[in-house]
């Protein structure tokens, strides 16, 4: 199958422009990242995975990380390129309503994920099990004190240097969202 | 540049639910984008900023939960099958990214061929979709093939290594994963997109939101058919 899909790759050169290479390198980014979270949650499979509702709960909690962190990258990458947002002045009102904002969502959403982890474990599944609720609020709250700076750093400096954040930061936090996602699973589970 | 800051400013102090002729001037004199005006008086001075975000990202944000949670109670029925597939628990978050990141390139892309009226009725013979199509498949392939490798290595460095028939499997449920959501998102995103554009909305706004909540649901759901047919 493989030795198939590399001649056809072969024999369609044409399809190798820029916007392959692009796509590309950005996904290996995104996919490494993607590896080392998997790699982590394999280590801690019996602390993690056997949970009750652990794993109704984990795709989405992977994914709050790319649609909060992500989004407030974007916001911050258009306000930087409009101007509106000037990279050496961070004491704004605009910066502090996307970084509260970005907190607070985070929060939120990890309360749902958890209610909603908590109701189909019990209907579905027969298990009440309240632990389920606060795991993710409490590893929401550690992940994204570590993962919202980081973003709203990393897209600053990135447009200090020069580039177009909008390229990096989408497989950027989606890898360090991961990683810092399951981390912070391990140590809410220590906490709690 | 003078005369633009200053309707800029002017534009700032409007209030964010009234439509001023302004907008259409500046955009139409200056040639700034909409886009850019609208960002402009979205978070301009009477705005209360992180009110704004969070009431325009909080329904989206909950449906997508609800979408996820769903897409995990497939996962978590076939629990103790997958715990035990050491290469399958590696690749799942890897298999989450990679799936919602097509989705997303395939919509923003398809949205920028619509915006260009580079698609027709008949999409499916155009040029420019196939290419895509082939473009993301491959890429998919490829990153899939890898990541699918790096995770055997991992589990066998961990002294759990799988044998040639687990191997086997683990390869081809990702693969026919990964090759059918593409497909799956290829086809909602060209259905979706082109009824959003012919109602003349952003199909940008919906189509991400939409393709992101099938890939994780479908990534779930048809990760957890798979197991079961091969486990």
């Amino acid at each position: 199958m493989l030795i198939i899909f590399a001649k056809y790759l072969w024999h369609n050169m044409h399809l190798i422009d820029k916007n392959f290479r692009e796509i590309l390198s950005t996904q290996l980014v995104s996919v490494a990242g993607g590896i080392i979270a998997g790699s982590v949650l394999a280590v801690y499979t019996e602390n993690l995975l056997l949970i009750p509702g652990m794993l109704i709960l984990l795709p989405g909690f992977l994914e709050m990380r790319g649609n909060i962190s992500g989004s407030m990258a974007s916001r911050l990458s258009s306000g930087l390129f409009l101007g509106v947002i000037h990279p050496n002045r961070i004491h704004t009102k605009l910066i502090r309503g996307n970084l509260l904002a970005s907190f607070a969502l985070a929060v939120v959403v990890s309360l749902m994920l958890g209610l909603i982890a908590f109701f189909f474990n019990y209907l579905v599944i027969g298990v009440y099990s309240m632990k389920i609720i606060f795991i993710p609020v409490v590893a929401g709250m550690i992940a994204n004190a570590i993962e919202i700076p980081l973003t709203f750093f990393v897209t600053l400096y990135l447009f200090r240097k020069g580039h177009d954040p909008n390229n990096i930061m989408g497989p950027f936090v989606t890898s360090t969202g991961d990683i810092t996602s399951i981390v912070s699973l391990l140590a809410a589970m220590v906490i709690l | 540049m003078k005369d633009v800051r200053s309707k800029l400013l002017k534009l700032q102090k409007l209030k964010k639910h009234e439509y001023h002729h302004f907008i259409h001037k500046i955009h139409k004199r200056h040639n700034i984008s909409k886009r850019t005006l609208f960002y402009v008086k979205e978070y301009g001075q009477h705005t209360h900023v992180s009110r704004t975000i969070i009431k325009e990202s909080i329904k989206v944000l909950f449906f997508a939960s609800i979408i996820s949670s769903l897409g995990g109670l497939a996962i978590e029925q076939i629990k103790t099958v997958f715990v035990s597939i050491m290469p399958l628990v590696i690749l799942l978050p890897a298999l989450n990214d990679m799936i919602g990141d097509y989705g997303t390139i395939i919509s923003s892309k398809f949205s920028t061929l619509l915006y260009e009226n580079k698609v027709n009725r008949k999409w499916w013979k155009e040029g420019l979709i196939k290419r895509l199509f082939l473009q993301v498949v491959s890429v998919a392939l490829i990153t899939t093939v890898l990541s699918t490798m790096a995770a055997f290595v991992i589990s066998s460095l961990s002294k759990n290594a799988v044998s040639l028939d687990v191997a086997y499997k683990v390869f081809l449920i990702a693969i026919i994963d990964v090759v059918a959501l593409v497909s799956v998102l290829f086809l909602v995103a060209i259905l979706a997109g082109t009824i959003i554009y012919r109602k003349k909305e952003d199909p940008s706004n919906f189509l991400i939101p939409i393709t992101t909540s099938v890939a994780d649901f479908g990534n779930m759901l048809i990760l957890a058919m798979l197991v079961m047919a091969f486990f």
